[in-house]
């Protein structure tokens, strides 16, 4: 599996007993690509990345994972390359420890106890968690647990990671964190955020969502600076007196 | 409504705990049945959310005083009755590991008093007959309030018969049950009331959590062949824990102190046997109960004492 | 309402590591025999109770908690049995000895019985709780043959009190900031808050499971193999086995007095 890219192909999606929530949407990541999903709430963006792991099936059009559709025939291996990180950590470390969280992985897989004793401590020293695996989730700080929620998928050694509002209720100090720790991983990466300023730092490119339907996908510098982007409100105002020069 | 060990004896204790083991390793069979996977994950929540909701008080109203939930009926309403079990069984084991709130060796008359009754009697036998499958707001909170007076009155019932049975209250059966009825009486309504509030509440806002439980019923991967296999389980623990209870009965009986007139019996060891109050001895020799008494907590006293200082030491470097 | 916040200080303070170096499995076993022995003491026979606190009080100095601590937390219990054993003095009037002229009545003997096998028990599943941590109790069942369904359910619902406990804290905040100064609710608004937090409970659970089914999930949990007993362990057991069963067997008080 040499191409690590998603491809959507006029996807749609309706909710059941719902209307519809993403209207044919089309776009390709390429392999190593970092891409930001932006957009306002409500526009779409969870919907659309849990069709990306088949945790819900398009009603019509077909995402693609490297050379795989997504099927429920192919669920298994798609969902071993791409690794989900959602946006509540509280609900991706569900076992005693995280020690157990990060093995959770790698043993439905089905790999030998020393091939997930390495792949756990490999993951936590990525995360920066070294030596905590054994602590139960609630005694981990906030920043921690993103971190921890974090390792539980790299110890799959997923080729895509997709995230959903990773920088969400992380303090200053977290969120620098986490944006190292991602600037890190090699391969694709498809991030879900309100964060612009860290979407300026780690995606080049940006995808925006609006009511279901793809309104621009450009570099991110073009939306957040460009005077007719159509990103423009979801980009902050920057702080205008600091910023902007002062005629003297 | 939870016991304490203080008021079990364990002849009673432990009859209750083969018992609601029985229940608990029918119950997991049957719960791994269920084709829902996500039925693991639900049930753990919701059994961090009957904790919670424990301790969330509601007003009586008129009287000033307030009450909480238990929560059997509904959570079998939500997830049917076995899962249902197993999640309080988990509540209650948890309150009593950790909280120490429920005695250990209690556990098992609590399990049976609390879970068993409410989840596996009062909802099957009360709740779905009136409620049936149309979840009329009307017929729902109905419902709710039959099957939880009728879990929680079986509950007294039991609660009565294991303490008498244990031999702890002087009351003689008849006025400690009248005692416990009418005021479980009461606690049911309220909870019964309760539950169909919270169950109105979910059946406005959000249906299928109340749909999605209807199906569960009926879907068993292969339900004859399990089923019997279920069976044989329970019979052969139903008939261990009659067995046991019948043994403990006997001993009991026949030999107020059986254990030690059983060792003694074994061993042959006449040394000990003076030691051993006369089994049989309608009244045993009172006199040296205040003088053992005070011995003893005059010794334990001494050894708190030795104890602190030695281990304190050892703690403090440490 | 206090109820939620104290359990949310207790359930975070038990997530310290536990006190003791001996594991759970022999915590248990020690546990379980000293209450079958504590309750199986006659009622009328109070004076071969006492000695059985020999193992809360050994116990809760070696294992760095303090007799104190152990025994404040133990009151709680005695208005519940206060409830049950009232009775007995005044049923059971029979005259069990005298002291001094003062006449003792069998149904006093019995309910001072009863407050001690009371005090005793709870002590000792305290020493269990402070002592044990919960998932290596968890291990403990498991090695005991405890279904594995109910181990996970019982691991899954610990991890997740404190965070529907915070959940229900943060609504009973928001509820107690638009004030009705009262301490519970009216029936209808339990039923409407309850149920919300009924409603995210199961959406969470949903979110769980859609997070499991990412990492590969397919319908069996892996458990983490228990860890085997410490010689420590074996010792601490034999040794406390055979010291309760001598108390119990032995009257003690008939020997030395």
């Amino acid at each position: 599996m040499s191409h690590h890219y998603i491809q959507f192909k006029d996807v749609r999606y309706a909710y059941p007993r719902g209307s519809e929530v993403l209207h044919g949407i089309n776009f390709r990541i390429t392999h190593g690509e970092h891409v930001a999903l932006l957009g306002l709430n409500g526009s779409g963006k969870s919907t659309l990345l849990l069709q990306i792991n088949g945790l819900l099936m398009p009603t019509s059009g077909q995402v693609i994972i490297g050379d795989i559709p997504v099927t429920r025939k192919t669920l298994r291996i798609v969902r071993q390359t791409v690794g989900m990180v959602f946006q509540n950590s509280d609900d991706m470390l569900f076992m005693p420890t995280i020690g157990e969280d990060i093995a959770f992985g790698p043993r439905n897989m089905g790999l030998p106890d020393e091939e997930v004793t390495r792949r756990v401590n490999g993951a936590l020293d990525a995360v920066g968690l070294t030596g905590l695996g054994d602590r139960p989730a609630f005694t981990l700080s906030g920043g921690q647990r993103r971190a921890a929620a974090i390792a539980s998928v790299l110890s799959m050694e997923p080729n895509i990671l997709v995230l959903d509002e990773p920088s969400a209720n992380l303090d200053a100090r977290a969120r620098r964190q986490l944006i190292d720790i991602l600037k890190q991983f090699h391969h694709t990466i498809l991030l879900a955020t309100h964060d612009t300023d860290m979407a300026l730092e780690l995606c080049p490119r940006s995808i925006v969502l609006y009511s279901g339907k793809i309104a621009a996908d450009a570099p991110t510098a073009a939306l957040a600076l460009g005077e007719d982007s159509p990103a423009r409100n979801l980009f902050r105002t920057p702080a205008a007196p600091a910023l902007t020069p002062t005629p003297n | 409504m939870h016991m304490a060990d203080a008021l079990v004896s364990p002849p009673v204790a432990i009859t209750a705990g083969v018992a609601a083991a029985a229940l608990i390793v029918v119950a997991s069979r049957k719960v791994s049945q269920i084709k829902r996977e996500d039925i693991l994950p639900l049930m753990g929540v919701m059994g961090a959310f009957v904790f919670a909701a424990q301790m969330i008080n509601f007003s009586i109203p008129g009287t000033g005083s307030s009450g909480h939930i238990i929560g059997g009926v509904l959570l079998a309403a939500l997830m049917g009755p076995w899962a249902a079990f197993i999640t309080l069984a988990s509540v209650l084991i948890i309150q009593c590991l950790v909280f120490a709130d429920g005695g250990l060796m209690a556990l098992g008359c609590n399990l049976i008093n609390m879970g068993a009754m409410s989840c596996l009697v009062a909802f099957p036998l009360i709740y779905r007959p009136i409620a049936g499958r149309s979840l009329k707001k009307g017929r729902v909170m109905l419902a709710s309030i039959a099957a939880c007076i009728v879990g929680l009155e079986l509950g007294a019932l039991l609660v009565t018969g294991e303490t008498e049975l244990s031999g702890i209250t002087a009351l003689p059966a008849s006025q400690f049950l009248m005692f416990m009825l009418p005021i479980h009486l009461a606690i049911g309504l309220c909870e019964g009331v309760a539950t169909g509030a919270v169950l109105c509440f979910v059946q406005s806002y959000k249906p299928d959590m109340l749909y999605r439980t209807d199906r569960l019923y009926e879907n068993p991967s292969q339900p004859k062949k399990m089923t019997r296999k279920s069976k044989v389980v329970l019979t052969v623990f139903a008939v261990l824990a009659l067995a046991m209870g019948v043994a403990f009965t006997w001993i009991a009986s026949s030999n107020p102190d059986g254990l030690e007139w059983s060792i003694a019996r074994i061993t042959g060891d006449t040394e000990l046997a003076p030691a051993i109050t006369p089994a049989t001895a309608l009244m045993p020799d009172y006199n040296s109960t205040f003088s053992g008494v005070l011995g003893g907590l005059i010794v334990v006293a001494l050894l708190w004492g030795f104890c602190s200082i030695i281990f304190r030491k050892r703690h403090a470097k440490a | 309402m206090p109820k939620l916040e104290n359990a949310l200080i207790s359930l975070n303070s038990l997530s310290r590591p536990a006190a003791g170096k001996v594991s759970a499995p022999a915590l248990l076993v020690v546990t379980l025999v000293y209450l079958v022995a504590v309750l199986s003491v006659p009622l009328y026979a109070p004076q071969r109770i006492v000695w059985l606190a020999v193992y809360p009080v050994v116990q809760s100095e070696m294992s760095g908690i303090g007799f104190a601590r152990v025994f404040g937390k133990s009151l709680w219990v005695l208005p519940l049995i206060l409830l049950i054993g009232i009775f007995n003095p005044f049923i059971d009037t029979q005259t069990a000895f005298t002291i001094g002229g003062v006449a003792v009545s069998r149904g006093w003997v019995s309910f001072f019985s009863i407050m001690l096998r009371g005090l005793l028990a709870v002590q000792a599943v305290v020493i269990l709780t402070m002592t044990a941590g919960f998932y290596d109790m968890c291990h403990a069942m498991r090695r005991f043959g405890c279904p594995k369904v109910l181990v996970t359910q019982l691991q899954f619902t610990y991890r997740y009190m404190v965070v529907v406990v915070e959940e229900a804290v943060g609504m009973d905040r928001a509820r107690k900031a638009r004030g009705f100064g009262r301490n519970s609710y009216p029936l209808r608004m339990w039923g409407r808050m309850v149920g919300q937090l009924l409603v995210r409970s199961y959406e969470r659970a949903t979110r769980i499971y859609r997070a499991m089914l990412s990492r590969g999930f397919d319908g069996t949990m892996p458990l983490s193999r228990p860890q085997h007993m410490s010689g420590l362990s074996w010792v601490f057991m034999l040794i406390w086995v055979a010291v309760m069963l001598a108390l119990r067997l032995i009257n003690i008080s008939q020997l030395i007095f």
